[in-house]
């Protein structure tokens, strides 16, 4: 509890608002940032199924290593990677503690971290395909493939409000523990300390959703100035606003090298 | 009836509106309960699974369908894409079953000002939705497993897992994190939210029966949507996870690179928080830390 607590305080507001927009927009020059948004979604196909149909560990341990350079490659932010390794990690353990209860033995580790294996190749992949790319690829390649406008939009918009939403909630957040009072004792593992911050988080809701609806009301405005919902069902204003998404050379460099990797690990195997 | 279609009548922007608030409002809280740690004791878990009281009390105040969608939209994107978390296929089993069980919620009240009828839809929200997943959840056992009733209380723990964690879920996060947190919410945003949406506030005057609520439209919704959950989950993962229990691979090779890996997930975990711990300080040495 206190070790969380500790880590906790490591991780401020500022930082988190701070990797966000370095996964969104920090890392646009790297070799997998300017590929097309339909390759990687292909490559993410490939590497997001695929292993769960793969039982061969040295062909999943080669996969992982593969997408640990791809990882390193497209630089992902550091916050990223630790809420994966903790999920993941915390997940294992935990189906391994609950196996043990019902008559598991050592045995049971063995599927479990092929188990965790298959779910780091594939958690890997999706962070690398889809943090490599800044929001308004992202956003173009899902339209491009057919997304309703809706969800390119709602991409686009998470992006660039959620910085400034955070900021907000956590300035409603310190002004209600300037004007609150904190509990005098924590409690048995901290249960005083825990009940009320939990109480200020979901109070800190009502003042922002009356913030947000004002800002939803002039967001809405603004699209619509610029004729957004019938933009997004007409199919030559999706064409003009999506000419610049163009297969190249290194796209189809990179779809063949990934493609040869896997077939060299199959035949190694 | 004229005046029930009244209240579903919503121009273009306001559903986007609509959208747009649920969207962005509920992503946020999930990219906050994301961070907060859970509880743990033995197989019980106190954990906030989700702040349901956001979505559940916009599906209130406001058009139900699209609130739902909004919401659902906005975990995807916040609280999957953006943290990296994205699960593909699966996601989709999570957005049907929790826009479904919004949707539902907020087509049962039919005065916000009520706080029982809004008690009772929120709790009842949440209960559609964590049975949808553990239906899901102990149907992959099932489908995983080839011979199930072989391995010995395997079918049974599953069962009891799955029900503990959907009481859990229920009475501990949907108690403290939707039925408290709506009831408190909805009467005092309702007459206040809607004008800063340029939209008149749901009519509480007029009134359905039960039987107009849950019409056919919404049962047929609620059948096709499980249906869909289903098939989307069973999809993502039906060569998944317990098939791997049949362990004769052991014997084949060695187990010593499945530790290389999990020792480099823990190496790279540790180092992250060394150097966001050794970034920090030098951050606070300048005198620019934040807190």
């Amino acid at each position: 509890m206190e070790q969380v607590r500790k880590l906790l305080d490591k991780i401020s507001v500022e930082q988190i608002k701070i990797e966000l927009l370095n996964t969104a927009y920090g890392n646009a020059d790297t070799l997998l940032a300017r590929l097309d948004p339909r390759t990687l979604f292909i490559w993410y196909l490939f590497f997001g199924i695929a292993p769960w149909f793969i039982h061969q560990e040295p062909v999943l341990l080669g996969m992982f290593v593969f997408m640990v350079i791809t990882t390193v490659m497209s630089r992902i932010s550091p916050l990223i990677i630790a809420i994966l390794c903790m999920g993941l990690l915390s997940q294992a353990g935990y189906m391994l503690v609950a196996s043990w209860f019902f008559g598991g033995n050592w045995d049971t580790i063995m599927p479990l971290a092929v188990l965790t294996l298959k779910l780091s190749v594939i958690s890997l992949a999706s962070v690398t395909a889809f943090c490599a790319m800044d929001p308004e690829k992202l956003s173009d390649g899902l339209l491009k493939i057919g997304a309703p406008a809706k969800v390119s939009f709602g991409i686009a918009y998470g992006y660039r409000m959620l910085p400034n939403l955070l900021d907000e909630y956590h300035h409603i957040f310190l002004s209600f523990r300037l004007r609150g009072k904190a509990p005098e004792k924590h409690g048995i593992l901290y249960w005083r300390s825990v009940i009320y911050f939990v109480k200020i988080a979901v109070l800190s809701f009502y003042p922002l959703l009356l913030s947000m609806a004002k800002r939803a009301r002039t967001t809405v405005e603004a699209l619509e100035t610029k004729g957004f919902s019938y933009a997004g069902y007409d199919a030559e204003v999706r064409r003009i606003k999506l000419a610049h998404l163009r297969m190249q050379g290194r796209d189809y460099l990179f779809l063949a090298i990934s493609a040869l990797y896997v077939v060299l690990l199959f035949s190694l195997t | 009836m004229s005046l029930m279609k009244q209240r579903y009548v919503l121009t273009q922007s306001q559903k986007m509106m609509v959208f747009i608030l649920s969207m962005s409002l509920y992503g946020l809280s999930n990219m906050i309960t994301e961070l907060i740690p859970a509880f743990r004791f033995g197989s019980i878990e106190l954990s906030v699974e989700y702040f349901a009281f956001i979505p559940l009390t916009l599906c209130i105040l406001f058009h139900p369908l699209y609130a739902a969608i909004g919401a659902s939209l906005g975990e995807v994107i916040f609280g999957e894409i953006m943290l990296g978390q994205f699960g593909g296929l699966g996601e989709l089993e999570k957005f049907l079953a929790f826009s479904l069980a919004m949707f539902i919620a907020g087509s049962l009240v039919r005065d916000p000002k009520n706080r029982r009828q809004v008690g009772i839809a929120a709790i009842t929200g949440v209960a559609i939705h964590q049975m949808i997943s553990s239906m899901v959840d102990i149907g992959k056992v099932w489908v995983g497993i080839e011979e199930l009733e072989a391995v010995p209380g395997l079918a049974e723990s599953v069962v009891v897992i799955e029900g503990v964690s959907f009481l859990n879920d229920v009475l501990f996060s949907g108690i403290l994190f939707a039925l408290l947190p709506t009831m408190y919410l909805v009467p005092r945003l309702y007459g206040k939210i809607e004008p800063l949406l340029g939209m008149k506030p749901r009519d509480n005057k007029i009134r359905y029966s039960l039987g107009q609520i849950l019409g056919p439209r919404v049962i047929v919704l609620s059948i096709v949507a499980a249906c869909a959950a289903l098939i989307a989950e069973f999809m993502a993962e039906s060569d998944m996870a317990l098939i791997e229990w049949d362990a004769d691979f052991v014997d084949t090779y060695g187990d010593w690179f499945i530790w290389i890996s999990i020792g480099a997930a823990a190496l790279v975990a540790l180092v992250t928080i060394l150097v966001m711990v050794s970034r920090r300080r030098n951050a606070g040495g300048k005198g620019v830390s934040h807190g």
